[in-house]
């Protein structure tokens, strides 16, 4: 029984395939991409519960872009995205200006790489319980 | 060909020129008192009198002058000082040989201050405009002791002094006068090439410090690439890891459990220790903070649970005190949460078990004063010049624990001191280490209270 589909975007197959075993031992489904491309032919595929994405792809900011581009199709507004990176890597793309802006930085959750199992699981469970926005 | 010193500096030095010039029209009224009453020197005091006043007018003005452009705040152009010294110097030349003139002139040896004036245009002047100091003080020169001379101008003898028959001697005057313009030129041509060299000198030290600075840039843009890459990898690496170690890809045996531990506990320190070093480095690259208003007392909150995990742990009391009336203060939250974490993270790693720790937060004048005290190991006397220096590490400290980066207290000084605070280390009395740094509550450009 599927605990939700989740939609992990990251260039690491590696931090990728360590993801997908700790979230498919709970339960969850799982698919993969490994940038914006490939994501966003993930989407037409499916309509995840969670998207979990990295900033850092081909571009140093590929993951921001893919998210603002998620929040602005109607059909995937509603899907939370958990962003994987450090706090100061946030600042670092002029987070102030878009901190009062869910449109233009649509992220509910930050994790720094590496994301220890328990912390991801923690994470996770919180973002897809929480009421939708 | 340029001067020695800047435009900034310039105008310091014509400030300087200014007071100096008080100090002589105070020396020049002395001495003629003292000269005219008390020598009995026969000299024209009265004259002299009424140049010290015109001089007194004259060096007035200029102040007045000087002090609205530095008033101003805008830095006056290096011509149009470069100037106002020219002719302030030219001037000074004018003023002594008039004042020569009320009192001897050729008889009287304070014409040996014009050395003093070609120093002086040599120091702020460039070769040429020295050179051409130096000629128009032989032509003043010159002039007022050849016309004296051939009678043109009165001579204002100074009786009970000097020869008053000198000055109709025309070898006397001629020799001196050649002896008075080869001594001025020679001045000026030793002096220039004194600040002729120490120009260049600055000027090749000054490039040097941009390539250093410059050079710096590069190594820690080249380390933040490096050091970005490697995490990329320990954080993969960690990732599998926690697979294994965690038993999720099935059960292993208690020595496979055992070395999986290890590869695990030392690719998480090493991951600190990059993560310190990006983290630093990063710092280092970015020139400037994005400071805003925020609530220390909901950061020092956050970081004390925390905190008080680790010290629970290890069966550390955690105790803290913060005055009442401390809350919003001015600067990067990330950055202040980091440094008071790391801090408190370090005394609670150095204090043995059943140790106390104890945060106090208190209001000194316009800053708040961040105080950390432990029970702990405390710092040998030898290691406290070098606790702030990169990568090192106190001897006790490494015997203690063996993970450490070094790197904890540069960050948090860098931290401290960007915001233009302080810290430092003294001993705890009782034993252990007392870190203390001190943050400003508001802007510095800022007069308006945080929080109104």
């Amino acid at each position: 029984m599927s605990q939700g589909n989740i939609l992990i975007v990251d260039d690491d197959p590696d931090i990728t395939d360590a993801m997908s075993v700790v979230l498919g031992n709970k339960g969850y489904e799982v698919r993969v991409a490994h940038d914006s491309d490939q994501g966003r032919e993930r989407l037409k595929e499916m309509k995840p519960d969670l998207i979990i994405l990295d900033v850092m792809m081909r571009t140093s900011q590929e993951g921001f872009e893919f998210s603002r581009e998620i929040k602005q199709n109607e059909e995937f507004r509603d899907v939370p995205i958990l962003m994987l990176t450090g706090v100061k890597e946030k600042k670092g793309i002029d987070f102030k200006s878009a901190a009062g802006d869910e449109s233009w930085l649509p992220v509910q959750a930050f994790l720094d790489k590496p994301v220890k199992p328990d912390v991801l699981i923690e994470k996770v469970q919180d973002l897809l319980s929480s009421p939708k926005a | 060909m340029q001067g020695l010193l800047k435009s900034t500096s310039l105008v310091q030095r014509a400030c300087w020129l200014i007071r100096l010039r008080w100090v002589a029209i105070g020396v020049l009224a002395v001495a003629t008192f003292g000269a005219s009453e008390f020598m009995d020197v026969s000299l024209a005091a009265v004259h002299l009198y009424a140049v010290a006043a015109v001089v007194f007018l004259y060096n007035l003005g200029l102040q007045q002058l000087l002090g609205r452009w530095t008033r101003g705040g805008k830095e006056p152009s290096e011509a149009r000082i470069g100037g106002v010294l020219a002719f302030q110097i030219s001037m000074d030349l004018v003023i002594l040989t008039a004042i020569l003139h009320f009192s001897g002139g050729i008889e009287n040896p304070f014409l040996l201050f014009f050395a003093f004036h070609m120093i002086i245009a040599s120091i702020l002047r460039p070769r040429l405009q020295s050179y051409m100091q130096a000629t128009l003080a032989v032509m003043l020169f010159g002039g007022l002791v050849v016309l004296e001379a051939a009678g043109v101008l009165p001579h204002y003898s100074l009786e009970g002094f000097a020869d008053h028959g000198l000055y109709r001697d025309a070898r006397f005057v001629l020799g001196t006068l050649f002896v008075f313009a080869v001594t001025l030129y020679l001045i000026v041509y030793m002096t220039t090439s004194i600040s002729e060299q120490l120009r260049r000198n600055q000027e090749a030290l000054e490039k040097a410090n941009v390539q250093l600075r410059e050079k710096d840039k590069v190594k820690n843009e080249y380390v933040l690439r490096v050091t970005h890459d490697i995490k990329g990898h320990l954080a993969a690496v960690l990732s599998s890891l926690d697979l294994v170690a965690g038993e999720m890809l099935g059960p292993l045996n208690d020595r496979q459990k055992d070395f999986v531990g290890r590869a695990h506990r030392r690719t998480t320190s090493c991951l600190a220790f990059i993560g310190a070093l990006l983290k630093l480095t990063r710092m280092k690259l970015t020139g400037r903070l994005e400071p805003e208003e925020f609530s220390l007392r909901k950061t020092v909150a956050n970081v004390l649970s925390l905190v008080q995990n680790r010290a629970s742990e290890k069966g550390i009391s955690l105790t803290h005190r913060m005055d009442a009336d401390i809350d919003m203060i001015w600067g990067e939250n990330v950055l202040i949460e980091d440094t008071i974490a790391n801090i408190l993270l370090n005394a609670v790693k150095y204090t043995p078990q059943g140790g106390k720790v104890d945060l106090t937060v208190v209001r000194d004048g316009a800053f708040v004063r961040i105080r950390v005290a432990d029970t702990g190991i405390g710092v040998p006397a030898a290691a406290v010049p070098r606790l702030f220096e990169e990568f090192y590490r106190a001897d006790n400290a490494r015997a203690t624990e063996r993970d450490g980066t070094g790197l904890g207290l540069v960050f948090a000084k860098q931290v401290v001191e960007r915001h233009g605070g302080r810290i430092w280390f003294e001993d705890n009395p009782g034993g252990g280490s007392v870190f203390t740094f001190t943050l400003p509550i508001r802007h510095a450009g800022d007069q308006t209270p945080v929080g109104q």
